[in-house]
């Protein structure tokens, strides 16, 4: 298993720029999630860890060793790739065993001890017939091999079956005992589960975690899709425009969003914004009639936090962080009222184009329109300076 | 047809089967005169002594005609060089045709233009192309041994006379790689560039690459280029006769059939038979190779 740095790698096609210049280090046995709305950059940045995209400038780092310009299969990892990429003239057996036989035709002069012309024709012309002989010798070796992964995904029935006739979810199995079966660095994959039906994507997301935890394997895992991101990653690295907005756990990602692009991106529905005024006393003026006094363990941070002298900010929320109740100190009212089954989402219209979320219990019932009034958890509400678009860091 | 009411009742009416007859039949009719009435008739003077310059009515003798034929040595000779003939220039073609396909599947600046040039020879008259071939084979005008570096008349060879079957597989070659190319290439283009990049993940050299995955990838079509040519090969008679004219060595089975059918004694019933045996060959080796694709095919 392996450590993989990134240092200041970019990738450039042409004038466009498809990869700023980034730094990231994924630690020994970790599973890592590259999210991020589609062309952001994240799949070319795993397609230039794995090799198969060369960087336009950086370094990359396997436990300290320099790959930058290593082949794909000389940096012994495994990729997954969204559509399988099974080889489709081999039966599933075939395609598990492959990684296997074509280490077999690599080592074959090292086997051998041929001479420079033996060594040239067994790896060229005759290379196909030798590993034939040489897979007959190592047959029982890698047959146990393959049945060991193929138990380990479930696969063992589907065997001698071609990827042709498999399901989405089953020839993604393949495609993991594929990467599995050489026990690699790191494991590479991109969207593996975007090309399944829903109901494949819940089971293989599962497997693939239960997987990593069984293997322990250094995993870097692209995803556009923020659900799989939390349910997934150890740590999470959200991308935008090309660079890291922010990485950090899910719970980090999710309750401290480091800008406006993680908090709206994070979490479904995004986090809730409202535009304000500080007024430089403690309270915050939304708009006629709503004004938000901000926590006082907040005060000093906001106060040395905002760039702009106008005191615009924004306050942020999660739905769960907002209570509907009589007394509360905003006023807003109901603009649709959607049940989840076990909770029902508020869509809470404080006038001026902005829509808030609040999560409420399933058992109260809002007409549209109503009006009613809410409050803010103090200790779950975040604030943002519309001009840096950063988040304002609480002092500890 | 409410319309043929409202315009009078003097438009007869159509019903859509009668229109759909109307339309095939004369399509059908031409096609039972010309084919199939011609292969049937055909079957049956083979097991016939006749001539059609002759004024005397086809006679029924039996399988003679195909007794006569398989027992007769000159025949199995025109076989022989048949499959030969087919042998060389089929495998010929296939490995330059894939050759070429092998080097034009990178894409590069004019490769276009160069594809479409590779196929010129294929565009051009058979008759023609013996012709030019005739003249480029020529021991005192051709080019051909000039090129190969032979200064003296004396001593540079006579291709057509010396290696006739030989010559015409080079021209077959020349003439129809570049369709073995066409569908190599095709074959080529269809596959996936993620599975070579699996395959570089999965630390598989470029040799192996090519044995494990390019090559069985473009199987089904190197099957049916196969097949084609084949069937082609066992048809060969435009070049033989433009570059040889038959000569002996070079005399194919279709050439050997043109002769007794059309020349000499205008044997009708014995050059049916040995058409109706020529059918039989292709359509059998047709089969074997039909029952290679399907199993390359099978998934």
């Amino acid at each position: 298993m392996a450590t993989i740095e990134l240092l200041e790698v970019e990738k450039r096609f042409g004038d466009f720029q498809a990869v700023k210049p980034l730094n990231l280090t994924i630690n020994d046995g970790e599973f890592v999630v590259l999210l991020g709305p589609s062309g952001c950059g994240k799949t070319t940045t795993l397609r230039m860890i794995s090799g198969l995209e060369a960087v336009s400038g950086g370094t990359i780092l396997f436990d300290g060793r320099d790959v930058t310009w290593l082949n794909p299969s000389e940096r012994n990892i495994a990729f997954v790739f969204q559509f399988f990429a099974l080889y489709s003239h081999m039966t599933a057996r075939q395609n598990i065993s492959f990684p296997l036989e074509a280490e077999l035709g690599a080592d074959i002069d090292n086997d051998l001890g041929l001479g420079e012309v033996g060594r040239f024709l067994s790896q060229r012309v005759f290379q196909v017939f030798m590993v034939q002989w040489l897979r007959r010798r190592h047959r029982a070796v890698i047959n146990q091999r393959v049945e060991e992964v193929a138990q380990l995904l479930r696969i063992q029935r589907l065997l001698d079956r071609r990827p042709g006739v498999l399901s989405g979810g089953d020839q993604q199995r393949v495609a993991l005992a594929r990467a599995l079966v050489r026990e690699p660095a790191a494991f590479l994959m991109d969207e593996p589960l975007g090309a399944l039906d829903a109901e494949f994507r819940e089971t293989m997301r599962a497997e693939i975690k239960r997987l990593h935890i069984d293997q322990h394997a250094t995993t870097v895992y692209v995803t556009h899709d923020q659900i799989e991101a939390m349910a997934m990653g150890d740590r999470i690295v959200v991308m935008s425009d090309a660079e890291i907005q922010q990485v950090g756990t899910p719970a980090e990602v999710y309750h401290d969003p480091a800008n406006l692009f993680v908090a709206r991106f994070i979490g479904s529905p995004g986090m809730s914004l409202i535009n304000g005024q500080y007024n430089g006393q403690g309270m915050i003026r939304i708009n006629e009639g709503n004004t938000y006094r901000i926590p006082d363990d907040w005060k000093a941070s906001i106060e040395r936090g905002l760039t702009g002298d106008d005191g615009e900010i924004i306050i942020g929320f999660r739905p769960e962080a907002a209570h509907v109740n009589g007394d509360g100190d905003l006023s807003a009212r109901v603009y649709a009222d959607d049940l989840h089954g076990g909770y029902s989402m508020l869509h809470l219209d404080l006038g001026e184009d902005t829509i808030v979320h609040a999560r409420a219990g399933r058992e109260m019932q809002h007409e549209i329109d109503e009006a009613l009034r809410f409050t803010i958890d103090p200790a779950s509400v975040r604030f943002f300076d519309p001009r840096t678009e950063a988040a304002i860091r609480k002092a500890t | 047809m409410s319309q043929t009411t409202m315009q009078g009742p003097t438009r007869r009416h159509l019903s859509d089967r009668r229109v759909i007859q109307l339309f095939i039949v004369p399509t059908m009719l031409l096609l039972i005169l010309m084919n199939i009435f011609p292969l049937i008739y055909s079957l049956y003077l083979s097991f016939t002594e006749y001539s059609i310059i002759s004024t005397t009515a086809p006679e029924w003798v039996g399988l003679q005609n195909y007794r006569d034929i398989l027992s007769d040595e000159r025949f199995w000779e025109n076989f022989a060089i048949t499959g030969r003939y087919a042998l060389y220039s089929v495998s010929l073609q296939m490995i330059v045709g894939f050759g070429m396909a092998m080097l034009l599947k990178e894409k590069f600046r004019g490769s276009g233009l160069l594809t479409t040039l590779i196929l010129v020879p294929m565009m051009v008259s058979p008759v023609v192309v013996g012709v030019f071939w005739r003249n480029i084979f020529n021991p005192s005008i051709g080019i051909l041994n000039p090129l190969l570096g032979y200064q003296n008349l004396e001593t540079s060879p006579e291709w057509l006379v010396e290696y006739p079957l030989y010559s015409i597989v080079i021209v077959d070659v020349w003439m129809w790689s570049p369709f073995v190319m066409l569908l190599a290439l095709a074959g080529l283009s269809a596959i996936p560039d993620y599975l070579y990049e699996a395959a570089a993940i999965d630390r598989a050299s470029s040799w192996f690459q090519f044995w494990r995955i390019t090559l069985p990838q473009v199987m089904p079509l190197l099957i049916i280029a196969v097949l084609f040519r084949t069937i082609e090969a066992f048809k060969q008679f435009d070049l033989v006769m433009g570059l040889t004219g038959g000569r002996p060595g070079t005399e194919t089975v279709s050439v050997r059939l043109y002769r007794e059918a059309l020349q000499g004694q205008f044997e009708t019933g014995s050059s049916s038979a040995l058409a109706y045996i020529v059918l039989v060959i292709i359509i059998a080796i047709s089969n074997l190779y039909i029952r290679a694709l399907n199993r390359v095919r099978e998934a």
